[in-house]
């Protein structure tokens, strides 16, 4: 059953994209997790939610709108964060609520909650279309080459912010890159996973890497191992039990969690 | 007076710092020499940090200038010249997963630059740094697994391990116990003598260093002195500056 999936052509599409998703959110969600940022996530997803209702509203790509509102919103946020000094976790509310009031209010009057609102908030393996495919692509390699060409110098500002603007590195405009990575990485996402469940994908594998105990070059390598697990399996138990692919693909993290949460136990 | 060849290591004049109206530091003035062993001494809230976060470029004064190495702050690109070990840094995340290695290797990082992976002598001193400060055998540990005082040597070593002319430390005994202490004492002192590093100390204990100081500073608000040790630390002198009967205690190490 396995192979028999990959022989129809949508299901191929959603296990590249799934994979290319499983590294990218894996890879940038190590670095807000370290950050104690992983509500960004979280915040970004429900604010992408708003230009897919501005999509489906005017009849365009969805995916193009989220990700112009979630680049807008990560710069707001990012500017706010450290221009105002207001709290982190305030802002992140802030945008979290407001967005998702926003985006129920163009749905409500454009009278558009359909299924295909549906395959947003929740994913589904039937909507990657060769255009988004193409879109994850291209997107997703600029946003993974940018990650790891910056690699040192953003896991330097994840453990000292300070001393790591004193030795040199431009933090501000780092910060301004990963936050805007973060929000391509989320937009490209929801179509697998949904914007509501995305914010698992991004956390999730970083969190349960943690409790291994390595440093930080393993605890990256066995995230993006857990998340590509997972989404493998997931999409796989989508298909068999006809299942939206982000709960699929949220439930595969929990249990991951749950085990390297017993078997490293101290 | 002996002729300085080179040019200042920090350099401010006239240096005002505000913050939401509030005056932080005033009219601050310093030079800072190769070769010099500085303690920044004063009261709590009397501007000390602020005054090396400026000097580092973290904060932007409100008025006046400051030149590291003789280059205007906002020209300045030799940040590797200058290691900073800030307040509470022994205090990390004990969940997060950084090796000691890879701790120390951040230091390198500013010199490393893009495209360039880890070379023969990045790896070189890295390990000096380890070395030096006895934490080769921590290589693989986990940072947030160390006590305060191993925490304070690899936060060192990192610093080291851009060879850098100066090393700042900012208040560095915070949850560290007295022997750790005592051995960090003896190892800037190693590095001042030996490597001829310039020494910045922020401290409020200034007894434990009274002995190795050439210059001292006390900031409360502005620069209120700027002096030779033995003259500022006649206990008359600081009765002055602390507005209270003072004592001084000079620590054996």
């Amino acid at each position: 059953m396995m192979l028999e999936m990959l022989d129809y052509p949508f299901m191929q599409r959603a296990f590249i994209a799934g994979i290319m998703i499983a590294i990218l959110a894996s890879l940038g969600g190590s670095f807000i997790v370290l950050r104690r940022y992983s509500l960004l996530s979280e915040t970004l997803a429900h604010v992408s939610l708003v230009g897919v209702a501005i999509g489906l509203l005017l009849g365009t790509m969805p995916l193009y709108g989220a990700v112009a509102t979630s680049l807008i919103a990560a710069w707001l946020i990012e500017y706010l964060r450290s221009s105002h000094g207001l709290y982190s976790d305030s802002i992140l509310a802030i945008f979290l609520s407001g967005s998702l009031a926003l985006a129920i209010m163009i749905v409500s009057i454009s009278g558009s909650f359909n299924a295909s609102l549906f395959s947003y908030l929740f994913g589904s393996i039937l909507s990657v279309s060769r255009e988004d495919l193409v879109l994850i692509g291209v997107f997703g390699t600029i946003s993974t080459v940018l990650l790891l060409l910056f690699f040192k110098e953003l896991y330097f500002i994840a453990f000292d912010e300070d001393v790591a603007k004193a030795g040199g590195i431009k933090v501000q405009w780092l910060n301004y890159m990963l936050v805007s990575i973060i929000a391509v990485i989320i937009a490209l996402s929801i179509r697998i996973v949904g914007t509501l469940l995305i914010g698992a994908l991004m956390v999730i594998p970083v969190v349960s890497a943690i409790k291994f105990e390595m440093g930080f070059f393993k605890t990256v390598l066995i995230s993006i191992a857990i998340a590509l697990i997972s989404v493998i399996i997931g999409l796989a138990a989508s298909y068999i039990f006809s299942i939206p692919s982000g709960a699929s693909i949220v439930l595969c993290l929990l249990v991951i969690f749950i085990f390297s949460m017993i078997i490293n136990r101290r | 007076m002996p002729l300085n060849l080179y040019p200042a290591i920090f350099e401010a004049k006239n240096l005002n710092f505000k913050k939401r109206d509030l005056t932080i530091l005033e009219n601050v003035s310093l030079q800072i020499q190769r070769g010099d062993y500085c303690g920044i001494i004063g009261p709590n809230g009397g501007g000390k940090t602020t005054l090396i976060r400026l000097l580092l470029g973290l904060e932007t004064p409100t008025s006046g200038a400051i030149s590291l190495f003789g280059i205007p702050i906002e020209q300045f690109k030799a940040w590797n010249k200058i290691g900073y070990v800030p307040q509470r840094s022994a205090l990390i995340d004990s969940a997060f997963p950084a090796t000691v290695r890879e701790v120390v290797a951040m230091g390198r990082y500013a010199k490393r630059g893009l495209f360039r992976p880890e070379s023969a002598e990045d790896r070189k001193r890295i390990d000096e740094a380890m070395v030096l400060m006895g934490v080769e055998d921590l290589r693989s540990r986990l940072i947030g697994h160390l006590s305060g005082g191993q925490r304070q040597r690899v936060m060192i070593a990192r610093a080291l391990a851009s060879t850098p002319q100066v090393l700042i430390v900012d208040e560095p005994n915070t949850g560290v116990d007295v022997e750790s202490q005592h051995r960090f004492y003896e190892l800037l002192r190693i590095l001042h003598k030996t490597k001829n590093v310039c020494i910045i100390f922020i401290t409020h204990d200034i007894g434990v260093i009274a002995e190795d100081i050439t210059r001292l500073f006390f900031v409360n608000q502005t620069l209120l002195t700027s002096t030779t040790p033995s003259e500022m630390l006649r206990c008359d002198e600081m009765s002055r500056l602390y507005g209270n009967p003072s004592h001084l205690v000079c620590h054996g190490h």
